[in-house]
């Protein structure tokens, strides 16, 4: 299979920086998926989680607050306000999901919105 | 001898003083440190955003024979209200640093106020907001606090504000005025345009962009929200940038405080001798001539 690179900044610092098999974004008009050699694109992105799976497999999630994504064939960089991310291998989980929900929440985006986020993160947190 | 006693009490007070500085050089350049990280690390950041920006002002211009028709992109030759923003730290004791923003600040509103603009002052940072307020100055706006510890969301609500009423055309410009960061023994005032933004600076015709896919499909919507960010990041960058420039500035105004001190304490020091030794030689003629008029 082959992999992109992934870049997520925000502008406390670099999120993430490095090699993936794919990645789902909460774009403005819905959510997608990228793989490599995706047709460029560039895009809003909403409150939500980024997915993405790493090229041993492995998948981490990224709440964020609100930000862009720009699609090249073979890169994927997101430009985002504020972010936490949730790995499985991380130690302080709990504490990162309570983040991840303070994040979220206080985002302007609509209460649907929010709360699907926040779901959405409160499964991965079940999941890892 | 009371010029003796005098003398010492100066020396242990001026070696204070010394004792203060020093720390307080330690402080700031410890302080500098983090700040610049938080500069280098902030830094990615401003580059991916410029570049996305060019992207899609580029891709607008391609398709709109006219050039850029946005309002975040218009161009106003002879402005009649101007907004100033201006940095300034919330304390002294860092040089010129302070000084040399409200001198631009002072200067800037002399010129506008020559060409008949109307001009609209939001101070962050004490030491600014007391000067202009000290000289009767009106200031739309007073922020403390912002300039000592940076953080994105503040430094965005604040901005925003002032963008709002750009886009409301309460102003024509938003200038942002501060000292920024060289390296550790520079400062350099900064005097930035934020809006309208300065197409020149990003570098148009430069990319090719006819492949570009927009989402959601409406490229104004997604060029508005981008330079709203842009404008919230130039805000952020700054008060980094000057709390980094503020951090060095009083860096050295300590060290050379410091190394004054240490001046004065010598140059006291050998004052005190003098005055020690004088004080011997009186003293040993008296009981010298006291024991000839015994002979």
């Amino acid at each position: 299979m082959e992999f992109m690179k992934l870049e997520i900044i925000t502008p406390n610092g670099v999120i993430f920086d490095g090699e993936v098999k794919q990645v789902n974004l909460p774009g403005s008009e819905g959510e997608f998926g990228v793989l490599a050699g995706h047709a460029t694109l560039v895009s809003l992105l909403d409150t939500g989680v980024i997915v993405y799976e790493k090229t041993d497999a492995k998948e981490v999630a990224v709440a964020i607050n609100s930000g862009y994504v720009k699609v090249d064939e073979g890169k994927t960089t997101c430009i985002v306000d504020g972010a936490v991310a949730l790995s499985g291998d991380d130690s302080d989980l709990a504490k990162a999901l309570e983040e991840a929900k303070a994040l979220l929440k206080s985002t302007e985006s609509s209460n649907s919105a929010i709360a699907a986020a926040v779901a959405k993160v409160e499964q991965i947190g079940k999941s890892f | 001898m009371a010029n003796l006693k005098e003398i010492k009490r100066k020396i242990s007070s001026v070696k204070n003083t010394q004792k203060t500085t020093n720390a307080m050089k330690l402080v700031s350049s410890a302080k500098l440190k983090r700040t610049e990280e938080l500069a280098k690390k902030s830094r990615v950041y401003a580059e991916k955003l410029t570049e996305l920006l060019t992207e899609i002002a580029q891709k607008m211009q391609n398709a709109n024979a006219d050039g850029l028709d946005n309002v975040y992109f218009r161009d106003v030759q002879n402005p009649k209200k101007v907004d100033i923003v201006f940095i300034t730290a919330d304390k002294g004791l860092c040089g010129g640093f302070n000084s040399q923003t409200i001198k631009s600040v002072s200067r800037l509103l002399e010129e506008y106020k020559a060409k008949d603009v109307k001009v609209r002052l939001r101070a962050v940072g004490r030491k600014g907001i007391d000067f202009f307020k000290f000289n009767n100055i009106e200031l739309s706006d007073e922020i403390i606090g912002l300039s000592a510890a940076p953080d994105f969301k503040t430094a965005s609500e604040f901005i925003s504000e002032v963008a709002d009423a750009y886009v409301n055309g309460d102003t024509d410009k938003i200038i942002v005025v501060h000292n920024g960061y060289v390296n550790m023994i520079t400062q350099e005032l900064r005097v930035d345009q934020v809006l309208p933004v300065d197409s020149s600076r990003l570098e148009l015709n430069s990319v090719s962009t006819s492949e570009l896919e927009v989402e959601p499909d409406d490229d104004d919507t997604l060029l508005d929200a981008l330079v709203k960010r842009y404008v919230e990041y130039t805000m952020y960058y700054s008060l980094i940038d000057s709390l980094a420039a503020e951090h060095s500035a009083r860096m050295q105004a300590m060290d050379a405080a410091t190394k004054n001190a240490k001046e004065m304490v010598k140059e006291l020091n050998i004052a005190y001798n003098k005055a020690r030794q004088e004080a011997i030689t009186t003293e040993l003629i008296e009981i010298i001539s006291g024991m000839e008029s015994m002979k």
